[in-house]
């Protein structure tokens, strides 16, 4: 890549900079997002709860605070022009005794000077009464009817997409190595990457579990980020009804506890631990973590049973030492803008984090950069077609359509080669993006039988051998070679 | 596209599926059509290039695509159709199916009984709670045997196999064959999960070590897989410590367990065995719902292919006469039910007056003299032992079923020493 010229340069392709990118392509700026991996979401935006918090969680005051119930409402609006998969489920915070009530009782009031609509007290008669497998322990919950679960995967995509609808390009395994300043230290005058400079007046730290080193290059120490690792499982969806809401634990210091939750494509999810480790890619599950998940999502909801778990996973919180999220524009180096320690919850959050950022930049960086509205902005998107979920007559019309879309290649999610082939054609570009674009290999079978068939459709598509394709990016090779190839090569 | 009426559809042209399309034709059935959902016909024997198949049915040592190529031929002849490409995306409760290919589009095929013969699939590594990261290079056995039989690529260079069900036996055998190292198979339990036999061929043949109760924990690498730690368990089957140990290795194959594939047979209402994974039979391989008949891997996992196409002709006859509406009719209901050391087994209820083959699994191994035997006093056979990997056969006389007073409404199964 040669040297590039943008107006603002986002690092970081999560749910902070994807949102942000969506914002900024309204108005006519040249805006470049770049991230290190291969496909996008990755970070704390692929692997969390996915859980669109109602915002009664946070102290009245805080950013937090602020930003969780302005965000949920935002999703709400969005996830019809930006097709991403919604379900509004609501959520209950679970109490066992009386200092748990009292907890409540806490949250309650909380929720509702964040102006949270519509939460309540129940008792735990009334819980199993909606929720039959709700344990006989829970004695109280908290109500709140506008939680909500989310495709994350997709919503990532969607606020990227629609961005690069608008002109924003995306640059991936495209790494941060240097902030370019100019001379005397005072203005950002771009970045360096491993694929070469991208020049630009304004750059914001939207680096999640990095956005500490990244601060640093700006000579920024205000705030530190301590990864913090949550573990999960996700289970069959055939027990994915044992639960009809999301599902918390009374909260304690370390964080918001077990939590079990339907997923918005009816898989049940339970996790995450809450480990700070100072790996910051390390994701790698542990057998006390998983042990940890199964005990806490038990306390919850005893029967879930631990033979219908599919996968497990991890992901790493951008957990801030400064326990509120760090949004700000630096006075020096003029032009650096933090959207940094975006923790829980941060995947609500960041919609109105991006709308206030915006406002904040208008503010505060309009030497640098001019905000014109674009006339051009198209607000909308299409995600491919999510076959499973059309009704017979559509899946007919799509098959008659396109014979690609009759033709099955994901049994356990029924994702058609179709769907595959779409999001190909739109950026991805191993097995992992094909899975996060449609889910194929996200089933039961996690793969099994798909996964030739999805490598052998990314190579064609590409035009490259099989061996070439990666699993996610990097040395992630799916095969290592050819049949007989060692005898010849004498590799033995 | 039109839709389509027929006397009986089979759901997959596995060996299951095509035996069934030839005997519902020869008992007379006009129309019969086999839906797969893959391009070729065959089945997962289409990967299936080792010998060990046909020995029974047609008393010779054949590979899986030559024994399928036998009965693939035979169905033709007999007059069976088949629709390759072809998902059966959902089943309603009278068996009818809504179907998609891409040369017709979505279509509805309705049938006067339909076959299940979907087989099963193989249990993947988050169902097994190894922890660890998620590199490249972990694969189920039978992916890592498509890739290297029929789509010609490597999995890996050094491998290590998790389980000792049949394909990681067999496929031990194969990656050695390849080229690539196999640093031994692992197996939980304190017995092997394959046949004896590919214990020898596959393994001792080729100097493969193989570990009893040992099991991999953990999983290392974050692009590609690195190693793996290995550990002993105890008799909970729990980790011991200090028993750890790193094996690098760039490829980790999963040969721990088949699950019946009964998403369709769910949707349809059929009733599940909790214990087998498959449908509830009667001995006439007939689901809870009448015109719903099962064979084959999706009803219980049979240790060879030849058993898995004999019952299939035998549920493809019973649908034609069900079609026909020459089923005999049911004259009683004995449960039957497994012992201390049996819990998988098929069928699970008897109906007619004819004679009845049951199968079924020992939980443990007795590894001398023992008998297998079907109470009250119906069945006994003497055997030199009995192993979870080799299924058993217990056949039972219809005229002692028929004999059976009337309050005996159940059989258990069991095995013991003697």
């Amino acid at each position: 890549m040669t040297d590039k010229t943008f107006d603002i340069v986002i690092v970081g392709a999560g749910i902070v900079g994807a949102t942000l990118a969506r914002e900024l392509s309204a108005y006519s700026l040249r805006v470049a997002v770049i991230d290190k991996a291969s496909d996008i979401p990755s970070g704390a935006s692929r692997a969390n709860s996915a859980m669109i918090h109602a915002g009664y969680d946070d102290q009245p005051g805080t950013i937090k605070a602020d930003f969780c119930p302005i965000g949920n409402r935002l999703y709400h609006e969005l996830a019809a022009p930006l097709d991403f998969t919604l379900k509004e489920c609501g959520s209950y915070v679970c109490g066992f005794d009386d200092d748990d009530r009292i907890h409540l009782e806490k949250l309650l009031e909380q929720g509702r000077a964040n102006r949270v609509p519509g939460l309540e007290i129940i008792s735990g008669e009334t819980l199993r009464r909606r929720e039959p497998y709700a344990s006989g322990d829970i004695t109280h919950a908290l109500r709140a009817p506008t939680g909500a679960v989310i495709n994350n995967f997709e919503a990532v995509l969607a606020f990227i997409d629609n961005a690069q609808q608008n002109g924003v390009e995306l640059f991936l395994e495209t790494e941060l190595k240097d902030l370019l300043l100019s001379a005397d230290g005072a203005e950002v005058v771009g970045v360096a990457t491993n694929r070469g400079r991208l020049f630009a007046p304004v750059v914001v730290n939207a680096a999640g579990v990095y956005s500490d080193l990244v601060a640093r290059m700006a000579g920024d120490d205000s705030f530190f980020i301590r990864p913090t690792r949550g573990e999960y499982y996700i289970m069959d969806k055939r027990i994915g009804s044992l639960v009809n809401s999301f599902f918390f634990a009374c909260p304690t210091p370390k964080g918001k506890g077990i939590t079990v939750a339907p997923t918005a494509e009816n898989n049940l999810l339970i996790g995450p631990t809450s480990i700070v480790q100072p790996g910051r890619d390390d994701t790698s599950t542990t057998a006390d973590g998983l042990a940890e998940v199964i005990d806490g999502a038990r306390r919850l909801i005893p029967s879930i049973p631990l033979n219908m778990a599919i996968t497990a996973f991890s992901g790493l919180r951008a957990n801030p030492d400064t326990k509120d999220f760090i949004v700000n524009v630096l006075e020096r180096p003029l032009g650096f803008v933090n959207a940094a320690g975006i923790k829980s919850p941060g995947f609500t959050s960041a919609p109105a984090i991006a709308c206030h950022l915006v406002e904040l930049m208008k503010d505060r960086l309009a030497k640098r950069i001019s905000f014109i509205p674009d006339p051009t902005f198209i607000p909308e998107r299409k995600h491919t077609p999510r076959f499973e979920m059309l009704s017979l007559e559509e899946k007919r019309r799509l098959a008659e359509a396109d014979p690609r879309y009759a033709q099955i290649v994901c049994r356990c999610e029924m994702v058609t080669e179709g769907q595959i082939v779409e999001a190909i054609t739109r950026g991805a570009r191993t097995v992992a993006a094909v899975k996060i674009w449609t889910r194929a290999g996200a089933g039961r079978c996690q793969g099994g039988f798909c996964g030739p068939r999805v490598v052998d459709i990314l190579a064609r598509e590409l035009g490259v051998s099989c061996e070439e394709i990666t699993r996610h990016g990097g040395h992630s090779r799916y095969l290592v070679g050819k049949t007989k190839d060692y005898w010849f090569r004498g590799e033995n | 596209m039109a839709d389509m009426q027929v006397d009986v559809a089979i759901i997959g042209a596995g060996p299951a599926g095509v035996a069934a399309g030839i005997g519902a034709r020869e008992a007379g059935a006009e129309d019969v059509l086999v839906l797969e959902r893959d391009w070729d016909l065959g089945g997962i024997l289409q990967q299936c290039i080792h010998p060990g198949f046909g020995l029974h049915a047609f008393k010779e040592e054949l590979t899986g695509p030559e024994y399928m190529h036998r009965w693939i031929e035979r169905a033709h002849k007999a007059g069976v159709a088949f629709l390759t490409n072809s998902m059966v995306f959902k089943m309603e409760s009278d068996g009818s199916l809504w179907v998609m290919n891409p040369e017709k589009g979505v279509f509805h095929v309705t049938a006067k009984a339909t076959v299940l013969a979907m087989g099963c699939r193989e249990r993947p590594l988050g169902a097994i709670n190894v922890p660890g990261s998620r590199p490249s290079g972990i694969f189920t056995a039978g992916t890592a045997q498509r890739f290297v039989n029929m789509e010609g690529y490597m999995p890996g260079h050094r491998t290590v196999i998790l389980g000792s069900g049949d394909i990681g036996l067999i496929m031990a055998r194969r990656l050695v064959w390849e080229g690539a190292r196999v640093e031994g198979v692992f197996e939980l339990m304190p017995w092997a999960g394959g046949l004896r036999r590919n214990i020898a061929q596959c393994l001792n043949d080729y100097g493969i070590p193989f570990y009893l109760s040992q099991t991999v924990i953990q999983v290392h690498g974050r692009d590609r897989l690195e190693g793996v730690t290995v550990a002993g368990v105890d008799e909970k089957r729990r980790p011991v410590a200090g028993t750890e140990r790193y094996i690098a290795c760039d490829c980790l194959l999963l040969a721990v367990g088949l699950i019946p594939e009964n998403e369709l047979s769910r949707m349809a209402g059929v009733d599940i065995h909790a214990a087998t994974g498959g449908p509830v039979l009667n001995e006439f391989y007939q689901t809870s719902r009448p015109s719903i008949f099962a064979a084959g891997n999706v009803v219980i996992v049979y240790d060879l292919a030849d058993w898995v196409s004999q019952e299939g002709v035998a549920a493809g006859r019973n649908a034609a006469l069900y079609a026909a509406g020459i089923l005999e009719k049911p004259v009683r209901r004995i449960e039957v039910r497994g012992g201390r050391n049996v819990r998988l087994f098929s069928p699970q209820n008897i109906v007619g007056s004819g004679d009845v083959t049951v199968y079924f699994r020992v939980l443990r191994p007795i590894e001398k003299r023992c008998r297998i035997f079907a109470e009250p006093g119906l069945f006994e056979r003497r055997q030199r032992y009995v192993r979870p990997g080799e299924m058993n056969e217990i056949h039972l006389k219809g005229a002692a079923l028929q004999a059976l007073p009337e309050t005996v409404t159940t059989i258990t199964l069991d095995a013991e020493e003697v």
